[in-house]
């Protein structure tokens, strides 16, 4: 009965979109969306090309989100197919093999797919196209590992990395015990416009997916298993569902909307639920992987074969042949291009990834790398000029994040980056929704990036000047307390010269004794602040240590020369000192805990560089989580 | 010039496609106007657009902004519809080019251009001629059903040009709006269902000609909600206001408070629903404070229409809640993705 409600429902829906087309974003379950053209089917009426061997491989040393490798190998060295050649143990990073025989001949800068347009050290080879080979490179066994540590262990060795956009390297993405992972998705949604290497994955290789998902499954003691895939990719879906048979993998045919892929609106999609800002979906339980991981992650584990070549797009108006190809990485994007048939010569960018969030490329000769899914030839179209914001909204409809576009837009264009930043820029996944509906064609996206990098230079900037600050703060505070300390030795020597003449003279020496040591204190502590205008934080502390001498001075005198001391006076002394040791305490505790700042020295500014500190840890994990964020939906 | 970051592609929308199926939406409603209050109002477009194009050609020049990109995003033409639809179709012709070059100056150039100005352009123009010209901005042509005249394009012309004509008599043509005739006979002690008796009102008890253009604007508002060229909280938030309250007052008190269907048909209301209420940029911009503008001006015409000085109370309502955009932004944040409910 409900089902056929909502079945009505959504036919309702779809009558309804052929007069009002957004009606669709009744669809599905995140917010916003668009549906741009697809173009899909230029490069998916192309048979898939293999065993392109070119001449030369570049292989820079960072293909990853981490830090760069190191070469194995020396320029001349002949290097096999499936080889390692480079790896780190430094820390977070993905091995790098050989995609197939040759030679060494330069470890040296070479231009990468990267933003900043700069050449980076990479490893190029000259191929003998002999394709020799070394089989079971990473010495597996063949059989599905039981526990999440031997699965990262060779995920690793693989130089495994998610292929969609960032490349964070894989292993890492696993947790180390069995259970935590509640559901696995499958990302074989692909929504950006043009790239197809997802779809041709899944119709050519379904078998291996899903048996890489197996592998997952086992050995992280996952209980159920999703793949979502979009709608319109139909043939992918039905060779899924074949090699889903017999298995508890469930598919989800889902919606053909732009961003369906993200990772924040594909587990919306399938299982209903958000993951919490600052937050990652390992944190609720899920784990997401993208068809072409799940891939790479079978070959490692059942044949011990490393990443060295993936399906990739070569699309684009701007060609006559688009295709897919299971390229070698190393590869050169032009080449590629140049296999398509070029309608016109290629002397325009070409872009690293889809329309929506892909790279252009500042130079075109740039190899293939693991997180390539798509070369795109789009011959430049005339821009639109922008024009002024005229609040519209039309962004704030498409945003899959609800966020406020257009505020977000306003605060950054005048440089206000802590309303930008309240107005919560770093959950902005960069997906382009809002600039791909502008009618005023701003590039709103480009704005969010420029706040974003701006906010966490200037986090970095407060931080270290808050370091600088600390520092200096502590000096003084030393230098203070030295003098300090000096200083009460003296008094206390003179104190107690002074004792001596008093006690000879009347009995009630030791409450005069005191009495002078109070005063003797407070003169410092007066002095201690004048001296170093800041110090009056010391007082307690001095106080307290002129006290204890003083007592243990007097002490010391009266239990020798006057046995017959009033009691009352006694007390007080020792009152004093007890309550003074204990403000010393307090005073002294903070600089245990890592904080200089005195805590008595104004608790207001205390107070804000707390604030301060845990604003700029939250930033940083902000900065860090949309990092992540991005590379989940590049993982689309 | 190349693209350097993404997204590289774009739905080929633009505010000049936005703002041409606004004016489309309106065409309707022209017709319609024009059978029934005769061609006045098509020399009051045309004086208004002369206006338009040469005061914001000056301003652009004395704001040293390019002409040609911002003359040609035709954000101006809504202004123009605005105002058009609200003045006296034979208003002199003085009336809408002041009216015009005050709403561009100082409802926009005067705030920093398109996108920049805080309160709705047509209607600060509106609320200028009101106050300026009250006498004029009254006199409204009768609908042909009702004065038994058609004003040809001549008479038309001659009127709003030299404010007389000889062939017919003009105090049998010009009268009070029937907002106007309700209002003033509700002072005068006559009930609101004998008011609806008069010669204004046909056989529905709705206002000959106003009826019919209000109706053409709900047909044309209807196609730019499809066409996404507005929003769906300002007609559905406003009307929906609207209907509550005059339906609660008339259900109330049916002799004082005139029952829906007057409120709805009659003066510049679906025009306001659809075509000023709906300018973006002087409204709020998060969902859940555009249905509460709309609401809020929905509230406050009620109130000025029933109890206020002047019988139509729309610019004046615009324009206060122009006011409150910045607090109704404020408070009507929408929830972001992954935080807490
Ligand atoms: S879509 Fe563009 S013009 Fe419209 S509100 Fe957003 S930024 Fe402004
Ligand atoms: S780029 Fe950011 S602000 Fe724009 S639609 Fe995507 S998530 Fe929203």
């Amino acid at each position: 009965m409900i089902q056929t409600l909502s079945a009505l429902k959504v036919s309702l829906i779809k009558w309804f979109a052929r007069f009002y087309p957004m009606a669709k974003r009744n669809l599905y379950h995140f917010h916003g969306g668009i549906f741009p053209q697809y173009h899909k089917e230029l490069s998916l009426s192309h048979p898939l090309k293999r065993g392109i061997i070119p001449k030369i491989l570049v292989l820079p040393l960072r293909q990853h989100l981490g830090i760069r490798t190191e070469a194995k190998v020396k320029v001349g060295d002949r290097v096999l197919k499936n080889q390692c050649i480079a790896d780190t143990k430094k820390g977070l990073s993905a091995p790098i093999h050989a995609p197939t025989s040759g030679k060494v001949i330069a470890i040296e800068p070479r231009y990468k797919p990267h933003p900043s347009g700069l050449k980076k050290l990479s490893i190029v080879i000259e191929t003998d196209g002999l394709d020799e080979c070394i089989d079971n490179v990473l010495d597996v066994k063949g059989n599905i590992p039981n526990d999440p540590l031997a699965l990262k262990e060779i995920v690793h060795r693989a130089g495994i990395v998610g292929m969609g956009g960032a490349g964070f390297p894989t292993f890492a993405k696993l947790p180390e015990k069995p259970g935590i992972v509640k559901n696995l998705l499958i990302n074989g949604a692909e929504c950006e416009p043009f790239i197809t290497c997802d779809d041709m994955l899944m119709q050519t290789h379904a078998d291996e997916i899903i048996k890489g998902a197996q592998i997952v499954g086992q050995a992280l003691g996952i209980e159920r298993i999703l793949f979502g895939i979009e709608d319109n990719k139909q043939k992918a879906i039905q060779a899924v569902t074949k090699a889903c048979e017999n298995t508890h993998i469930e598919i989800r045919p889902v919606m053909t909307v732009y961003p369906m892929g993200g990772q924040t609106q594909l587990i919306q999609e399938l299982l209903g639920m958000e993951v919490p800002s600052e937050h990652h979906a390992i944190d609720v339980g899920v784990l997401m992987m993208n068809v072409a991981t799940l891939r790479a992650i079978y070959h490692a584990v059942i044949h011990g074969s490393p990443l060295i070549s993936r399906f990739v797009t070569i699309s684009g108006l701007g060609l006559e042949e688009p295709f897919n190809a299971e390229a070698l990485l190393g590869t050169s994007f032009l080449e590629l291009a140049e296999m398509a048939a070029p309608k016109q010569p290629i002397n325009y960018p070409l872009i690293q990834g889809g329309p929506m969030m892909g790279m252009a490329l500042h130079e075109n000769n740039v190899p293939i790398i693991k997180t390539t899914n798509c070369v795109l030839a789009n011959p430049p179209e005339p821009v639109e000029p922008v024009m002024p914001c005229i609040r519209c909204g039309e962004c704030m409809d498409a945003c899959p994040i609800n966020l406020l576009p257009q505020q977000l837009y306003w605060h950054s264009r005048n440089h206000e980056f802590d309303r930008v930043e309240k107005l919560k820029v770093f959950d902005c996944i960069e997906c382009g929704c809002c600039s791909f509906v502008c009618p005023s064609h701003i590039p709103l996206v480009q704005y969010y990036r420029h706040a974003k990098s701006a906010i966490k230079e200037i986090k970095h900037k407060e931080a270290i000047a808050k370091l600088a600050q600390k520092r200096h703060e502590f000096k003084l505070e030393r230098l203070a307390r030295e003098k300090a300390e000096r200083d009460a030795k003296i008094k206390a020597k003179k104190a107690a010269v002074k004792q001596k003449t008093a006690q000879s003279a009347s009995t009630k020496g030791s409450a005069s004794a005191a009495a002078a040591a109070k005063a003797a204190a407070m003169k410092q502590k007066k002095q201690a602040a004048s001296e170093s205008g800041t110090e009056t934080v010391l007082s307690a502390r001095d106080n307290a240590i002129a006290l204890a001498k003083k007592r243990a001075q007097a002490a010391k005198d009266s239990s020798k020369k006057t046995p017959q001391i009033p009691h009352k006076p006694t007390q007080v002394t020792r009152q004093k000192t007890i309550e003074a040791d204990r403000q010393m305490d307090k005073n002294t505790k903070p600089s245990e805990a890592g904080t200089e700042v005195p805590k008595d020295k104004s608790s207001t500014t205390d107070d804000a560089s707390k604030r301060r500190a845990a604003a700029i840890a939250a930033a940083r994990q902000k900065a860090k989580k949309s990092a992540q964020k991005q590379e989940d939906l590049h993982e689309a | 010039m190349i693209q350097v970051s993404s997204p590289f592609t774009h739905n080929n929308n633009s505010v000049r496609k936005v703002m041409l199926n606004v004016q489309l939406a309106a065409l309707p409603a022209l017709f319609t106007h024009i059978y029934f209050f005769g061609f006045g109002i098509t020399i009051q477009w045309t004086l208004a657009l002369i206006t338009l194009l040469v005061v914001e050609t000056i301003m652009l020049k004395l704001r040293n902004r390019p002409i040609w990109p911002y003359l040609t995003d035709f954000s101006g033409l809504i202004t123009v519809t605005g105002l058009v639809f609200c003045i006296p179709p034979e208003a002199p012709w003085w009336v809408i080019v002041s009216g015009i070059t005050f709403a561009i100056i100082f409802g926009k150039h005067l705030y920093g251009g398109l996108g920049y100005n805080p309160f709705n352009p047509a209607m600060l123009g509106f609320a200028f001629l009101l106050i300026s010209f009250p006498y004029e901005m009254t006199q409204w042509t009768l609908p042909t059903q009702v004065s038994g005249y058609y004003l040809s394009f001549i008479d038309s012309f001659y009127l709003i040009f030299s404010g007389q004509i000889h062939s017919v008599p003009l105090d049998q043509i010009t009268g009070a709006t029937p907002l106007d005739e309700v209002k003033t006979a509700l002072s005068t002690g006559v009930t609101v269902p004998t008011s609806l008796m008069s010669d204004s009102f046909n056989a529905f008890r709705i206002p000959y000609g106003w009826a019919a253009v209000n109706i053409a604007f709900f047909i044309g508002g209807t196609w730019m909600l499809i066409s996404r060229s507005i929003r769906w909280q300002y007609p559905v938030g406003f009307l929906l206001t609207m209907i509550i309250l005059s339906a609660a007052f008339n259900w109330f008190d049916p002799e004082t408070y005139a029952p829906v269907r007057f409120h709805l048909l009659t003066g510049g209301l679906m025009l306001a629903a659809f075509f000023i209420i709906t300018d973006p940029v002087s409204s709020s911009t998060t969902p859940m404070g555009r249905f509460i503008y709309a609401s809020g001006i929905a509230v406050l015409v009620y109130i000025i229409r029933n109890w206020g000085a002047f019988p139509e109370g729309i610019a004046f309502a615009v324009l206060i809640m122009n006011m409150f955009v910045p607090i109704i932004d404020q408070y009507t944040q929408p929830r972001v993705v992954g935080y807490r409910k």
